[in-house]
């Protein structure tokens, strides 16, 4: 030893405890990395299922609903669409300073600071919506405050390119998703499609992280596109002549429609009142959302006049020519059929007259020709056989609508007073139809006797973006003869002839066929028989060229103007839809 | 060989056998390793962090850079501050210490701070416990070395007693005030590696361990969050819903890791399943990403870097510096130990940062004040015979190399 320590009282041994404990670190190193290995590669499988049985989650993922489409102008033009709108929701439990909020939040979207305080401040619940169908630019506006405890949310909602226009046809969509009424109700799972699946690892509070290898997409089917037949043109000049005729005829409600004769595709369809679809919600009274014309069935009354006629020239038990003897009332049982004054009582009359005079007599009297010269069992179950299997009536017609109704006709055997009540039925009371029924059964009884299934849809694109174009469905080919058709028609045509001024048409448009019949029907009572002083105005007519072109069916309810409901308040509304019709080129004119 | 009077600073406090030269900057190039690994791994879980917290996206990966930033500052300074004139700190740095801890105790807990561990002022935060690590590693290495010099290393009034009531102070503010038992665990651990060096007796050092087993069960059993800790430690898969979940959860993120991990950009524990991803649990966050390779490299990358702190003890000019490399030895590998260990399921959890790696500005600004310290007394060596080093057959061991280069040219006799 060259220095000799002073006073140590032993040796010192410090470099020998640094290795000892240097190793020691490099053992716990050592074990460190076997635990590592032990864990991560060995148990690797384990801790991976355990981390995927808690970060995989799976979310549905929503379709987007089918958009709706409609002809204007012979182009196809979107009536229904999707748009993106944000919901404003908070949770309560995070919003440490509800009145900076709410003001923040009002200065943003509007609306009543203290409101959006209030329900900021409520305390039983953790999800409050404070808006909702907030445009995109409020909802970026509100994103960027950050403020904690408030959040947007997409969703997607309908808009109506074309305002209300069609509203009850379309029907709407509601706040769960569901089609309501019409066609989203009709056609709600075609429009739906199928929600697709996304497998995602989420973080803690479940929302899919993007950078994943691991995610699972199943795309989600979206809803199928649907053309429709309807014609906008025609469907907003429809509701024009409606919600004005109404006006003019002092009628609260109403409805309208057009249907093509040879397809039975459907042009338009309106309903007075009307609602918006894009806040279906406002609407208080639930009614307005049926399209009376295809869910409100009444007894239709004269109108039914010339089905009788069909049906009886097609038994052959007369023919066009056929005259009788009126004796200007009947005596069924204790209940008496009799005209209206003006047809002025007894006389021998033509079948002709039976339509253009409108003589409740003759309709009793052809559904005697059915029965051999009274009314009976035979004369009844023959009627009834032309209502329900002929024209289609007492069911649905299969129209892509929400509440079809189907009406109801009167058992042929079943029942009291069986032969008063067919009688009324001849000529249009005692049964009920909706006004598309009647449509489709005058198209089929003029088209030559083929009765086509309404319909409003022309065209279906999927998801996949294969077109299915749906074609005309013939229900029934041999409603009646193509004889009797033609027969027919030139009746109407003859009734048209007749009374088209009181119609309130200037002149006849002798280069269209114009073939028409009103109704002026009773209401009845709740409890039976019916009111002396409310009747509803029906019209049932055509037009068209060498062959007719379209049906068309108005409906006044209980219109307070003088005269008889069917010519005076709603001949009139049929008479401006022909003219629109022919002013817009809408029908082929004669060839001759 | 030039003579010592050539270079002014050839030695720093005119020691014997004691040389000047370049300082050891591998220290610094694994530092910085260590650094940027922490960075990378704070940077890619950032802006969801961030997200769940409503904060911008480079919230934290900004305040982790001005941390690394203010800390090289201060690893400058420190590994500048003249080494005799280090022992005159010992008494602001107390002082310091003191006052700070007092703060900390006097200011009331909140849902963010849940303990007497913090003190604050303009929106900045630090752990009172980092200074009293500073200022007991300044103390304990000069009063060490003192009674080493007198001779008293074994003398029970001397040095026994001082240290014993050191030990309770500490423990009774840091284990039971400040409910930081992680933290009194560094220290203790400071405490016993640097006895231990300094040359304490054997049987004195199995005493202080006595003392200590005594005292966990002591503070452990009276408080429910520790014996809970502990039985989750022991079986942690049984309770994996509340108080196991953060060992569970990053069991989970270790072990789905595997291999060669889920890449960078893809850890999913760290999206609120794990609590304290940047922090406490950045180990197992790292694990998850590069997998068992990853997680070896980083554990050799942490060796390499004790080992060279190591090969600076052997080294130091004298006991005091040496002691001061022994303090941040075991403060560094022990805080290591203990959070690694934690993340790994081999100790029960404990809220004690990563050095280097861990998001957290006292952590990283007082880690690299301890590197600079080590740093700066990398600059010497003390080669040959040293009474105050090593004695008898140990002197002839004394490496003749300085740390991480080669042999010297010339020896001196």
């Amino acid at each position: 030893m060259r220095n000799q320590p002073v006073a140590i009282s032993h040796h010192f041994t410090a470099l020998s405890r640094i290795r000892l404990w240097y190793v020691c670190l490099l053992v716990v190193a050592g074990v460190f990395v076997v635990r590592l290995f032990y864990l991560q590669v060995i148990r690797h499988d384990y801790y991976q299922t355990a981390a995927l049985t808690k970060q995989l989650k799976e979310y549905e993922v929503p379709a987007s609903r089918g958009i709706i489409e409609a002809t204007s102008n012979g182009k196809t033009v979107p009536i229904v669409l999707n748009e993106s709108k944000y919901t404003l929701f908070a949770d309560p439990i995070y919003v440490k300073d509800p009145k900076a909020a709410a003001d923040a939040v009002a200065r943003i979207i509007g609306g009543d600071a203290n409101s959006y305080e209030a329900q900021l401040k409520t305390d039983n619940t953790r999800y409050v919506v404070l808006a909702k169908k907030l445009d995109k630019d409020k909802a970026e506006a509100l994103d960027k405050l950050e403020l904690k405890g408030i959040g947007t949310r997409e969703a997607s909602y309908r808009t109506y390119p074309q305002g209300q226009l069609a509203a009850q046809l379309l029907g709407f969509v509601n706040d769960e998703g569901s089609g309501k009424y019409g066609l989203e109700e009709a056609l709600d799972a075609q429009l739906k499609g199928a929600p697709g699946q996304l497998k995602a690892i989420t973080d803690a509070q479940g929302v899919p992280l993007a950078s994943n290898k691991e995610n699972i997409v199943i795309e989600p089917q979206q809803g199928d596109r649907v053309i429709l037949t309807v014609d906008l043109g025609m469907q907003q000049q429809l509701e024009d002549a409606l919600k004005s005729g109404l006006e003019r005829a002092q009628s609260k409600t109403g409805s309208a429609l057009i249907i093509e004769v040879k397809t039975g595709a459907v042009k338009a369809v309106a309903n007075y009142p009307t609602y918006n679809p894009a806040e279906f919600f406002k609407t208080e009274d639930a009614s307005v959302f049926n399209n009376a014309a295809v869910s409100a069935p009444l007894e239709v009354g004269s109108i039914m006049k010339p089905l009788t006629t069909a049906a009886a020239l097609d038994l052959g038990v007369i023919n066009k020519e056929t005259t009788y003897y009126d004796p200007g009332f009947f005596q069924i049982g204790d209940a008496r059929v009799t005209n209206i004054e003006e047809a002025g009582g007894a006389a021998t009359r033509s079948v002709a007259d039976i339509l253009q005079l409108s003589l409740n007599t003759g309709a009793t009297w052809l559904l005697m020709q059915m029965g051999g010269g009274e009314i009976n069992k035979q004369a009844r179950e023959r009627w009834y056989d032309y209502m329900t299997d002929h024209y289609g009536f007492g069911k649905p017609t299969g129209i892509e609508q929400g509440y079809e109704a189907g009406g109801s006709i009167p058992d042929p055997n079943e029942g009291f007073g069986l032969d008063i009540q067919y009688a009324n039925a001849a000529f249009g009371q005692g049964m009920t139809a909706t006004p598309l029924q009647m449509a489709a059964a005058l198209a089929s009884a003029i088209n030559g006797g083929t009765y086509f299934r309404p319909r409003l849809v022309e065209k279906i694109i999927r998801h996949d973006g294969v077109e299915k174009v749906v074609e005309p469905e013939i229900v029934r080919q041999d409603v009646v003869g193509a004889r009797v058709s033609d027969d027919l028609r030139s009746l109407l045509e003859f009734a048209f002839s007749k009374n088209y001024m009181i119609y309130g048409m200037r002149n006849s448009h002798p280069e269209y066929s114009i073939g028409t019949k009103t109704g002026t029907a009773q209401v009845p009572k709740p409890e039976g028989g019916y009111y002396d002083d409310r009747f509803n105005g029906t019209f049932l007519g055509y037009i068209g060229g060498d062959t007719p072109q379209y049906v068309i069916v108005v409906r006044v309810n209980e219109p307070k103007i003088a005269g008889y409901a069917g010519s005076r308040a709603a001949g009139p509304i049929f008479s401006s839809v022909v003219e629109n019709l022919i002013n817009n080129g809408n029908v082929t004119p004669k060839t001759n | 060989m030039r003579p010592s009077s050539a270079r002014k600073t050839s030695t720093y406090d005119g020691g014997t056998n004691q040389r000047r030269h370049k300082p050891d900057y591998m220290l610094v190039v694994a530092s910085a390793l260590l650094l940027v690994i922490g960075l990378i791994v704070v940077y890619s879980i950032s802006p969801g962090l961030a997200a769940q917290r409503n904060l911008s996206e480079n919230y934290y990966i900004t305040k982790q850079l001005t941390a690394i930033l203010l800390g090289s500052v201060v690893f400058v300074i420190v590994a500048n501050i003249p080494l005799n004139k280090l022992k005159q700190l010992k008494r602001p740095l107390i002082i310091g210490a003191g006052a700070a801890t007092l703060v900390a105790l006097a200011l009331p807990v909140t849902p963010e701070y849940p303990a007497h561990r913090w003190i604050r002022f303009a929106g900045l935060s630090l752990q009172s416990v980092e200074l009293i690590k500073c200022a007991l590693l300044v103390w304990l290495a000069a009063f060490l070395a003192n009674r080493v010099r007198s001779g008293n290393i074994d003398n029970q009034i001397a040095t026994f007693k001082p240290l014993l009531i050191v030990l309770g102070v500490l423990g009774v503010v840091v284990a039971v005030l400040q409910r930081d038992l992680g933290s009194a665990g560094v220290l203790v651990a400071m405490l016993i590696a640097m006895v231990y060096v300094a040359g304490m007796p054997i049987k004195r050092l199995i005493a202080i361990g006595g003392i200590l087993v005594a005292s966990f069960f002591l503070l452990t059993l009276p408080f429910a969050y520790r014996r809970d800790r502990v039985t989750t430690f022991l079986n942690p898969e049984q309770d994996c819903q509340a108080s196991g979940y953060q060992a569970c959860q990053a069991l989970i993120a270790v072990g789905s890791g595997g291999m060669f991990g889920k890449g960078l950009a893809h850890s999913v524990q760290a999206y609120g399943y794990l609590p304290e991803a940047a922090n406490d649990s950045i180990f197992a966050i790292y694990s998850e990403k590069f997998g068992f390779l990853g997680s070896a490299l980083l554990i050799t990358l942490f060796a390499l870097f004790f080992t060279r702190l190591k090969n600076i003890m052997e080294r130091a000019p004298d006991l005091f510096s040496r002691l001061l490399v022994t303090g941040v030895l075991a403060w560094l590998s022990t805080q290591t130990i203990i959070n690694i260990g934690a993340m790994i399921g081999l100790l029960p959890l404990k809220g004690i940062t990563l050095p280097f790696i861990s998001y957290g500005g006292t952590s990283i600004i007082f880690v690299l004040a301890a590197v600079g310290l080590v740093f700066n007394i990398s600059r010497y060596t003390t080669y040959g015979a040293n009474t105050e080093l090593e004695t008898g057959p140990e002197a002839a061991k004394r490496p003749m190399t300085r740390a991480g280069y080669g042999a010297y040219t010339t020896r001196r006799p």
